[in-house]
C-alpha cells in the first residue's frame, strides 16, 4: 500500500518535471510571441497619437533602451531632464546598460534587440536594413521637417546610402571655430597634482616634461610612501603621446604627406616608450598600476592620499577635489598644463562617439524618430545638456549658459539625468556645457583646444565588421595590448627596446601593411566627403 | 516444422510479454532516465549543432539562420588560429596550467581524505572537513577579491607581513608578475576545491570493510602500512574514475575547473604571457568581437585535444588497473 503510494508520488512528480522542462523550453518562444503582440498595440497607439496633434501627456509610450557601455552612470530613465522629455516627447525609455562588450553581438546574434540601441561601437553591424531603420527613411515617413547638416549625414552614410545613426559628440571645424566658449569635452588628457606638496617642495617650475620627472623624483625622495604618480587604466598614454607631439592615440591614424599611417609607425612611438619605461624604472609609476581591473582604483590612490600625481582627463583634479571634500581629506589638487614641450599636439579625428539606431524590433519607429528630433532641436540639446532652463541654468549675455550647479559634482549630474541622456546631441552645446569660466578645467580645455587640430577625415578610416581589415586590426590592438606593458615594465632600456622591436615585428607579421595599405585607400575615399 | 515455427512464435510472444512485464516493474527508474536523457538532448546534443559555424564564413548580423545559411569555408579558421603569433605561446599556458593543476590538485583531496580519516577526534575531524570545504561555496569573483587583499604588492596583508618581519625586502608582486601566475592559479584552486573532492574519498574509505583493517593489525601492520595495504587499494576504484574524469576535462583545469575563470579574472596586461589561455583568447578575440566562427574554430580544437585525453587515459586505466569508465 505504501509503496504503491510512494510511486504514485514519485510518478506525478517526474511528470511535473517533465512539464516544466518542456515549458521552460517553450518559454523562449512565448516571449516572442508576447514581443509580437507588443508590436501589434504599439501599432494601434501610434494610430492613436497621431489623432492627437500634440505629443499627449496620457499615453506615454514605454520603449526599450540598451546603452552599450558598461561604465555607464545613469542606469534609470528617472530625473528632471528625463521628465521632461517625457513631458514633451511621449516617451518613456526603459534602460538596460550592457554587462560588458560581447552583450551586444549575442544580442544580435540572436535577433533579440530592443527598441533602441545607444552605442559607439558595432556600428557598421547595426547599420544594416535587416537589423535597423534607417534614419532617412523614418524622417521621410514621419518627420519631414527633421533637417539634419549635410556634414553630419555624409559621414555617418553607410555604403548603401542611407544613415541609419547621427552619432553625437561632433562639431564641424566651422562650427568650433565659430562657437568660442565651446572647447571641447571630457575626453582629453590632464593630471592632477596635490597642491599641498607642490608648496612644500616650493611650487617647481613646470616647463617641459622633465621638470615633471624631476618632480616625481622629488616627491619620491621627500614622501616614500606616496606613489608618485597613478594612472587612469583608460588614461596611460594619452597625456605623454601629447606632449610627445604624436598625433594620433591608441588604435588610430595619423596623416603625413597626405598619407596616412597607424600610430604604432610614429617616429616618436619609441621615444614614448622609453619615457613610460623610465618612469617605471625610476620607481614612479607603480607595475600594478597596469594590472588595475576597474578605473576607480586610481581615484581611490589619488582621493585616499596614497598618490601625488593623478593622470585622467582635464577634470580629473575638480572631480578629486569634490571627492577629496567628501571625505574630509585636507588637501586639494590642481591640475597640471595640457601642454608641456612645444611640440605638444592632439589632433582631434572625432567623427562622433555614439549614435542611437532603432531596430526592426521597434515598437514606435514613429516616435522613436520623433524623441530623437526633440532631442536634435535646439531646445532639445539644451535640455539634455544643460538641464532645465530656469531650474538648472540660465543664458548669459556672452552666449554660454550660466549653470546653478557644479558640473564635476557627478552626484548631481547623474540623479537628475543631466548630459547622458544626449542620444543626439553635438559637441558644440556638449562644450558649452563644460565652460564655466574661472574652473580648472575650463582652463585646461582651453589649453587643450589652443594645440588640437580637426582631422574627422581620419576618423573616416573605419574597419568594417567582419573584414579582413578588421581582424587585423583587432589582432594589432590585442597583441600591443599584451607587448606594451613589456616595454614599461622593462628593467632596463635596452631591454625595452628590445620588447618594441619585437612588437613591431609581430605587428608586421600580422599585417601591418595591409592594414595601412587600405587605411590609405579609405583615406582617400573619404575626403572628398569634407570638401 | 509447422510446430516448431508455431513454439518459436510462442516464445517470442512470451518473451515480449516478459520484457514488457520487466518494463512495467521499472516505469519509474525509466522516467528519471528519460528525463535525464531529454536534458541531455536539450542542452548538450542540440546545441552541439553549433559547431558548424567552425567550418562556416558566419556573421552574426544573419541571426540564427545565418548558420545554416552562410558559405562553407573549410578549415579557414583552424589556419588562422594555427598561424597566429601567439598559437605556441596560448597553447603552452593551457597544457601547463591544465598538467599542473592535474599534478598537484589530483593527490591532494585523497592525501587529506586519508589524513582526516586518521583522525580519532570526532568532533575536530568534522570541523576540519567542514572549514575545508566551505571554500568551494565562494564564487571565483570572490577569491580574486580575497586575493588581492592577501596578495597585492601595495596593500597586501602578506606582503607587508613578511616585509615586517623580514623574510623579504621588497613586496612581490604575486598578482603582477608572469613568473606567479602559474603558481597562484594552482594554489587558489587546491585552497578552494581540496576539501570538496576530500568527500568523495572520505565516503569510499567509509566503504571499506573494518574487519580488513583488524586482521591487518592482527598481522602486525603499523598505521603506515594499513594505509598503504588497505585504504589505498580499498579506494583504487574511485580514484581511478575520478583520475579518467580529471583527464577528460583537463584543459578545463580538471577536477579543481576553474581555468577559465582564474585566466580572466586573474589574468591582466601585465601576466598576460602565462596568464592567456585557449579559452580566454577565444573569448577575447571571438566573441567579444563578434566573430563566432573563429571562437567556434578554436575551441572546437580543445574539444578535440579533450576527446582524445578522455579515450587514450580510459584505455590506459583498464590496461594498468582493470578498472575504467567505459
Amino acid at each position: 500500500m505504501r509503496s504503491q503510494l510512494s510511486k504514485m508520488l514519485m510518478l506525478s512528480l517526474s511528470f511535473v518535471m517533465i512539464i516544466a522542462v518542456l515549458t521552460a523550453c517553450s518559454g523562449g518562444n512565448s516571449s516572442g510571441d508576447s514581443s509580437a503582440d507588443g508590436a501589434d498595440t504599439g501599432g494601434s497607439t501610434s494610430a492613436n497619437a497621431s489623432d492627437e496633434p500634440a505629443a499627449g501627456s496620457q499615453d506615454v509610450e514605454e520603449l526599450t533602451l540598451f546603452i552599450n557601455h558598461s561604465w555607464y552612470p545613469v542606469k534609470e530613465w528617472k530625473g528632471a531632464v528625463a521628465d521632461k522629455i517625457t513631458e514633451k516627447t511621449g516617451v518613456k525609455l526603459k534602460v538596460t546598460v550592457a554587462t560588458d562588450d560581447k552583450q551586444l553581438p549575442l544580442m544580435i546574434a540572436s535577433g533579440d534587440l530592443p527598441d533602441l540601441i545607444f552605442t559607439a561601437s558595432d556600428i557598421d553591424r547595426l547599420s544594416n536594413s535587416n537589423i535597423s531603420y534607417s534614419w532617412n527613411e523614418l524622417i521621410e515617413k514621419y518627420a519631414p521637417d527633421f533637417k539634419i547638416d549635410p556634414t553630419r549625414t555624409a559621414i555617418n552614410t553607410m555604403d548603401d546610402g542611407n544613415f541609419y545613426t547621427i552619432r553625437n559628440a561632433f562639431a564641424t571645424q566651422q562650427e568650433w571655430e565659430t562657437n568660442q566658449y565651446a572647447l571641447g569635452n571630457d575626453g582629453n588628457p590632464g593630471i592632477a597634482l596635490r597642491e599641498d606638496i607642490m608648496k612644500e617642495l616650493g611650487n617647481p617650475e613646470l616647463k617641459t616634461l622633465d621638470d615633471f620627472v624631476k618632480l616625481l623624483g622629488m616627491v619620491k625622495e621627500k614622501h616614500p610612501d606616496l606613489v608618485p604618480l597613478v594612472m587612469d587604466k583608460n588614461w596611460i598614454e594619452s597625456y605623454f603621446m601629447t606632449q610627445y607631439g604624436i598625433e594620433a592615440g591608441f588604435g588610430s591614424w595619423y596623416e603625413k604627406d597626405g598619407k596616412v599611417e597607424y600610430y604604432l609607425k610614429h617616429p616618436k612611438m619609441l621615444d614614448f616608450f622609453k619615457f613610460m619605461n623610465g618612469l617605471y624604472r625610476n620607481g614612479y609609476i607603480l607595475a600594478e598600476n597596469f594590472a588595475h581591473a576597474n578605473d576607480q582604483i586610481d581615484d581611490e590612490y589619488a582621493v585616499g592620499g596614497k598618490a601625488f600625481a593623478h593622470s585622467h582627463t582635464v577634470s580629473v583634479a575638480e572631480r578629486d577635489n569634490i571627492s577629496a571634500k567628501q571625505t574630509g581629506a585636507a588637501y586639494t589638487f590642481k591640475m597640471m598644463p595640457s601642454a608641456l614641450s612645444e611640440e605638444a599636439v592632439r589632433v582631434s579625428t572625432g567623427v562622433g562617439w555614439s549614435g542611437t539606431f532603432i531596430t526592426k524590433n521597434n515598437k514606435n519607429p514613429e516616435k522613436s524618430i520623433k524623441l530623437l528630433q526633440f532631442l536634435a532641436s535646439e531646445e532639445g540639446k539644451q535640455l539634455t545638456m544643460f538641464g532645465v532652463e530656469g531650474e538648472h541654468w540660465t543664458w548669459n549675455e556672452e552666449g554660454y549658459p550660466n549653470l546653478k550647479y557644479n558640473t564635476a559634482d557627478s552626484d548631481f549630474v547623474n540623479s537628475n539625468g543631466i548630459k547622458w541622456w544626449f542620444l543626439y546631441s553635438d559637441a558644440i552645446v556638449e562644450g558649452l556645457w563644460g565652460y564655466v569660466p574661472g574652473t580648472q578645467t575650463t582652463q585646461a580645455l582651453l589649453e587643450t583646444k589652443a594645440i588640437t587640430t580637426y582631422k574627422p577625415e581620419i576618423g573616416m578610416i573605419q574597419v568594417k565588421a567582419d573584414s579582413a581589415e578588421k581582424t587585423i586590426k583587432t589582432k594589432l590592438d590585442e597583441m600591443v595590448t599584451n607587448e606594451k606593458v613589456k616595454i614599461y615594465l622593462a628593467k632596463s632600456e635596452e631591454e625595452a627596446v628590445q620588447n618594441y622591436e619585437t612588437m613591431m615585428k609581430n605587428a608586421e607579421k600580422i599585417g601591418l601593411e595591409k592594414l595601412d595599405e587600405w587605411a590609405n585607400k579609405t583615406y582617400q575615399e573619404k575626403q572628398a566627403l569634407f570638401k | 516444422m509447422n510446430l516448431n515455427t508455431e513454439a518459436s512464435l510462442q516464445l517470442k510472444a512470451n518473451r515480449q510479454h516478459q520484457l514488457w512485464k520487466r518494463f512495467k516493474k521499472q516505469t519509474v527508474l525509466h522516467l528519471f532516465v528519460g528525463l535525464g536523457m531529454l536534458f541531455l538532448l536539450i542542452f548538450a546534443y542540440t546545441p552541439m549543432f553549433g559547431i558548424v559555424m567552425a567550418f562556416k564564413d558566419y556573421t552574426i548580423v544573419t541571426g540564427i539562420k545565418g548558420i545554416f545559411t552562410s558559405d562553407w569555408v573549410g578549415l579557414q579558421y583552424f589556419n588562422e588560429f594555427v598561424d597566429d603569433y601567439r598559437f605556441g605561446e596560448i597553447v603552452r599556458n593551457t597544457l601547463v596550467l591544465s598538467f599542473l593543476k592535474v599534478i598537484f590538485a589530483f593527490p591532494a583531496p585523497i592525501l587529506f581524505a586519508i589524513l582526516l580519516n586518521e583522525v580519532r577526534h570526532l568532533a575536530f575531524k568534522r570541523f576540519v572537513q567542514t572549514v575545508s570545504y566551505l571554500p568551494h561555496f565562494i564564487s571565483w569573483v570572490v577569491v580574486v577579491g580575497i586575493a588581492f587583499s592577501f596578495l597585492s604588492a601595495d596593500i597586501g596583508i602578506l606582503n607587508k607581513l613578511m616585509v615586517k618581519i623580514g623574510l623579504i625586502d621588497k613586496p612581490l608582486d604575486f598578482l603582477t608578475s608572469a613568473n606567479y601566475f602559474w603558481g597562484l592559479a594552482v594554489g587558489s584552486a587546491v585552497w578552494k576545491e581540496m576539501g570538496w573532492w576530500t568527500i568523495i574519498f572520505l565516503a569510499a574509505i567509509a566503504g571499506i570493510n573494518p574487519a580488513l583493517y583488524e586482521a591487518a593489525q592482527i598481522d602486525g601492520a603499523g598505521r603506515l602500512s594499513r594505509i598503504w595495504h588497505v585504504t589505498l587499494p580499498g579506494i583504487k576504484g574511485t580514484i581511478v574514475v575520478v583520475l579518467i574524469l580529471t583527464i577528460g576535462s583537463i584543459l578545463g583545469g580538471g577536477l579543481v575547473g576553474s581555468n577559465f575563470e582564474q585566466a580572466y579574472l586573474l589574468g591582466n596586461d601585465v601576466n598576460n604571457s602565462t596568464s592567456e589561455i585557449v579559452q580566454t583568447y577565444a573569448f577575447k578575440v571571438g566573441l567579444a568581437d563578434g566573430r563566432f566562427s573563429y571562437a567556434a574554430a578554436i575551441d572546437l580544437i580543445q574539444s578535440v585535444i579533450s576527446v582524445l585525453l578522455i579515450f587514450s587515459s580510459n584505455y590506459i586505466a583498464k590496461r594498468a588497473s582493470g578498472s575504467s569508465l567505459f
